[in-house]
């Protein structure tokens, strides 16, 4: 074959599997949007679910979800932030350099399932805590760190060393120093690894299926130590009754609205990312 | 007050990071310890294929067919399709485009597993079925293929970005030799991409060994290695999935529950074993 045909042929044939590639991934979102827009209503939004999801709304799996999201948030920003200042400013030998890389690079790596499983013999099981949101909350966190603290410290490591040499010449303590030239980069840096993470944490079912959440029957928690409803557990349950449209709709319109907020959160990111990137410019 | 400050504020990123490296090293060994009784009451016999609680077996044998299986084909999918729309993205359409398709695709990556799997129930378990004339759709094809379409994003993004990097003078001095576009593809710029496309499948095998609700929604949750080992038209079981359906179930400090960790357990070690592999491989250079 002439090199002019082969080139014509390369050519065909990554541009078919482009084509089923992007449009599998089309098929996806515009099955999402168009099942899920017919099966959403506010009232769908606003009300109780009944007859095990079947009917009724999604009102308590939405404030689950932003319950264990939030706890999720307020658990692991603070962590990871700290952990990144001490990586980037205070760790001067390599072994605790790869240290603290395995242990991120770890986190990031292990399946959410057995987070799930983490939670439930250890908070569950051993520490007695009962099924609860709390423990979701704090499960999802440690998911989420290696997110935020990598995002933090890649901010915190694209400033220059002059900035912080300045800074000890005019006689600043190693503390001061951090607190007004390294912290406000770690935090607007966390805070992009934050909203990913979130993104991320919202979506889980694994972790929190077992330890936090259940199916039916609970509201509000009115302590911590109570479980709650999640959009993900619910799209499960419903799932495992396909076999009722009924239900399947009700599934489609909880996924609308799950990814929705997958959306909001991921969204913002890139947004933020894109704004970075033209201010260093 | 400077100098206790500095020490709280010492004392704040150094309780962060310690409790950190805690928590993962909890993790380990609550695991280990959990799944201790297991190891030490059936030994070797884990490795063996009958899984039945009631009569004391417990043989995890065909789930880690199970994922192997499930994981080999979603890999064999996604990763040619992966490399030839990376290709595509950086190479063929013009460059004004990319960043809307890679945004796209992006966005993409973040869809949550059990949204996949509810798409997975309600189409293509029907489409398997009725198309290879099966009683039932969930099969560990189906699991597989699933799986693939899950996992395409990371690779596509990632492959992209690699392809992406190479400098523009490559693509000029092979233009200027008289290559064609395909040759500078094949011969110029995947050789040189070559260890990225490797670090990008290693991060997809993490993804895809440790994929739960999608898979576990799908692979029909049957313990058994079918007949003839490649027919994949079959239910079957991953490591996944069984800690998924059945953990739930099992009573706390039992054989049953402990072999289960035990199965967490392997799988825990073989996502770090691969984790670290690739973190080796990228030397940090590669965000997550």
């Amino acid at each position: 074959m002439s090199r002019k045909l082969q080139n014509i042929a390369f050519k065909t044939f990554v541009c078919i599997a482009a084509t089923i590639s992007i449009g599998v991934l089309l098929f996806l979102i515009t099955v999402l949007f168009w099942k899920g827009f017919s099966a959403i209503s506010f009232e769908f939004l606003i009300s109780d679910s009944s007859n095990f999801g079947s009917e009724g709304g999604i009102a308590y799996q939405i404030i689950g979800s932003v319950l264990l999201t939030a706890c999720a948030a307020i658990i692991s920003f603070p962590l990871a932030l700290g952990f990144a200042i001490y990586k980037s400013e205070y760790i001067k030998n390599s072994y605790l350099q790869n240290l603290t890389d395995t242990v991120i690079y770890s986190l990031n790596g292990i399946p959410s399932i057995i987070f799930g499983i983490f939670g439930l013999i250890f908070f569950v099981n051993l520490l007695q805590t009962g099924v609860s949101w709390f423990v979701g909350g704090i499960i999802l966190a440690i998911m989420i760190l290696p997110t935020i603290i990598l995002s933090s410290y890649q901010s915190i490591n694209s400033i220059p060393n002059s900035y912080r040499e300045n800074a000890f010449g005019l006689g600043l303590t190693k503390w001061q120093v951090v607190k007004t030239v390294i912290f406000p980069r770690a935090v607007n840096g966390g805070f992009t690894g934050l909203l990913l993470g979130l993104a991320r944490a919202i979506g889980e079912t694994a972790p929190i299926m077992f330890i936090a959440t259940a199916f039916s029957g609970v509201t509000i928690p009115n302590g911590l130590f109570e479980p709650v409803r999640s959009l993900p557990t619910h799209i499960l349950s419903l799932a495992q009754q396909a076999t009722n449209p009924s239900a399947l709709e009700n599934a489609w319109g909880t996924s609308l609205v799950l990814i929705l907020l997958v959306f909001v959160f991921s969204i913002s990111a890139f947004v933020r990312r894109l704004q970075y990137s033209k201010n260093k410019q | 007050m400077s100098a206790s400050q500095n020490n709280i504020g010492k004392c704040y990123v150094l309780v962060s990071t310690y409790l950190s490296i805690a928590i993962v090293a909890i993790i380990f060994v609550v695991l280990f310890l959990s799944s201790y009784d297991a190891f030490a009451n059936i030994g070797w016999d884990l490795f063996s294929l009958e899984w039945n609680p009631s009569k004391d077996k417990f043989g995890i044998l065909s789930m880690i067919y199970g994922t192997v299986s499930v994981t080999f084909i979603a890999l064999g999918i996604s990763v040619p399709l992966g490399i030839l729309t990376a290709i595509f993205i950086s190479e063929i359409i013009p460059e004004k485009y990319r960043l809307y398709i890679k945004s796209a695709i992006e966005l993409l990556a973040g869809i949550p597993s059990i949204i996949y799997g509810l798409i997975g129930i309600a189409f293509f378990s029907a489409w398997v079925s009725s198309f290879f004339e099966l009683p039932t759709g969930r099969t560990i094809l189906t699991a597989g293929i699933l799986l693939s379409i899950m996992i395409l994003p990371t690779i596509v993004t990632l492959i992209e970005d690699a392809l992406h990097n190479i400098p523009k003078k490559y693509r000029e001095a092979s233009k200027g030799l008289g290559l064609y576009q395909f040759e500078t593809i094949t011969k110029t710029l995947l050789p040189i991409a070559k260890k990225d496309i490797a670090g990008a499948v290693l991060l997809a095998l993490g993804r895809a060994l440790g994929e739960t609700m999608a898979v576990m929604l799908l692979i029909g949750s049957i313990d058994r290695i079918p007949e003839p080992f490649y027919n994949v038209l079959n239910p079957g079981q991953t490591m996944t999935s069984k800690l998924g359906r059945e953990i739930g179930e099992s009573a706390f400090g039992s054989l049953h529950f402990s072999t289960l960790n035990a199965i967490g357990f392997l799988l825990f070690l073989i996502v770090i074993t691969v984790t670290i592999i690739t973190q080796l491989y990228f030397k940090k250079e590669r965000r997550l």
